[in-house]
């Protein structure tokens, strides 16, 4: 599956890079992650579940390697999920851009296989699922920003 | 396969049902026609720990034609929608909708009720009640509220249904004069999860002029969706063809941005929404204009 897709975050790039390097800022805006931990340099080691709506897809056991990093400009991530219901496997790339009005522009591609029973089972709600968590994920990343920068307004 | 284990309960009226899924809260779900509830049990992609079966529940499944329209209980099987000559007079949209409800054993269990709370994108129901624009009626411990179709539906599998609460009976307004409607969905084989489907609500004036026009798909996002640009582009129009191929490409360009899987691309369901609601469009003006043209 191919997902790809722009998101305008309400800050400077700095601070968006910041944001996306930190996994406990991560943990918190992917949904359904229940840890997630720098295991080595650039490499998080974590648990996901994926549930939609009354359904419970299982636990993902998930390793993400960060690569070809550039900041504050762009990085890829070489995705690897492994659980009870299947697998997805993949790569994704990132890049940040400037804004006229002082925002950053996100723009993301990433090809992910998705495979097990889960894709059996479910095959034709794979895009909708991960744009669902993609969107909530950006929107959550969105809000820490905002709350990041105001807490930096009122110190200075 | 078999399913977690869970513990079972049959209620005999609506309280007794309320009453428990109060007591169980968020672990609890209503059991209905089953026939989405329990293969996902067995694969186990849900474990619920309490299933309420509300299938000797009394008074869920009526289907009468009153004042406001026509209301139909929740537990009400979609044969009986499917054959009811109430159901055909009052709601002919739903009647015509029926036979692409995936297949007659499904149909024999399935419910009204449980098609639209569990909101599969891809289900004909939910999309049929939007275009309808009909009301659901929600109760629960604290009382009952009703949601407007167009407010229930809110992602993949998800609505504005609490933990706790029953969608109890679903009221469908009563059709304008000179109205008309029409169904068409485009599945691999009949009955399988259509790659785009479409019904549509419509009615015209003494002079044929299209008052309303209400253009629902099913199969194109997370979620049953209203085509807003349709409507827009007909309502106060002369439902002419060329009309009517502005507006359904003006929807498919505007209201949909429709997911891709292995059997059709999002271009390619774009494609299929555009020509399926031309296609329903004209058929369902042609059957609003005959009463007019015939006076």
């Amino acid at each position: 599956m191919i997902l790809n897709g722009t998101f305008t975050f309400n800050g400077p790039r700095q601070k968006v890079w910041d944001l996306l390097q930190d996994p406990d800022v991560l943990a918190k805006a992917l949904p359904g992650t229940e840890r997630l931990t720098l295991s080595g340099p650039d490499r998080y080691e974590g648990v996901m579940k994926v549930s939609v709506g009354p359904m419970t897809a299982a636990k993902f056991d998930v390793t993400v390697a960060l690569g070809d990093k550039q900041p504050p400009e762009r990085f890829t991530m070489q995705i690897d999920g492994k659980g009870a219901v299947g697998f997805a496997r993949g790569t994704a790339s990132v890049a940040l851009q400037d804004q006229a009005d002082g925002g950053t522009a996100m723009e993301y591609t990433s090809d992910v296989q998705i495979g097990g029973r889960i894709a059996s089972v479910g095959q034709r709600l794979i895009e909708s699922v991960s744009r669902m968590m993609m969107r909530q994920a950006l929107e959550s990343l969105d809000r820490e920003l905002r709350s990041r920068l105001e807490s930096d307004a009122s110190r200075s | 396969m078999k399913p977690a284990p869970f513990e079972y309960f049959r209620p005999r009226s609506v309280e007794e049902a309320i009453e428990l899924l109060a007591e169980h809260g968020p672990d609890a779900k209503p059991l209905a026609g089953g026939q989405s509830l329990i293969p996902a049990m067995n694969f186990r992609l849900a474990s619920p720990a309490v299933l309420v079966d509300l299938n000797e529940a009394a008074g869920l499944s009526n289907v009468t034609a009153q004042a406001d329209g026509l209301h139909i209980g929740g537990m009400t099987r979609h044969r009986t929608l499917e054959r009811s000559e109430t159901v055909a007079r009052a709601a002919p949209l739903v009647t015509a909708a029926m036979p692409f409800v995936a297949h007659a054993a499904i149909r024999t269990r399935g419910t009204l009720g449980g098609s639209l709370a569990h909101a599969d994108p891809a289900a004909e129901l939910p999309a049929v009640m939007l275009a309808l624009d009909a009301v659901f009626t929600v109760q629960s411990r604290q009382g009952s509220r009703k949601v407007r179709a167009a407010d229930f539906f809110t992602g993949l599998f998800t609505t504005t249904l609490q933990a706790g609460e029953l969608l109890t009976d679903v009221a469908i307004p009563r059709t304008p004069p000179h109205a008309a409607y029409a169904f068409q969905e485009i599945a691999r084989r009949h009955g399988d999860y259509a790659l785009a489907g479409v019904a549509a609500a419509v009615a015209v004036d003494e002079r044929g002029r299209c008052t309303s026009a209400r253009v629902a798909l099913l199969s194109v996002s997370d979620r049953p969706v209203l085509a807003e640009h349709a409507s827009r582009a007909l309502e106060g129009e002369q439902p002419t063809e060329e009309a009517i191929r502005a507006a359904a490409a003006a929807a498919a360009a505007h209201d949909i941005d429709p997911p891709g899987d292995i059997h059709a691309s999002s271009a390619y369901r774009r494609h299929l929404a555009a020509v399926l609601m031309r296609s329903v469009l004209e058929r369902a003006f042609i059957d609003a204009g005959r009463p007019f043209r015939a006076a």
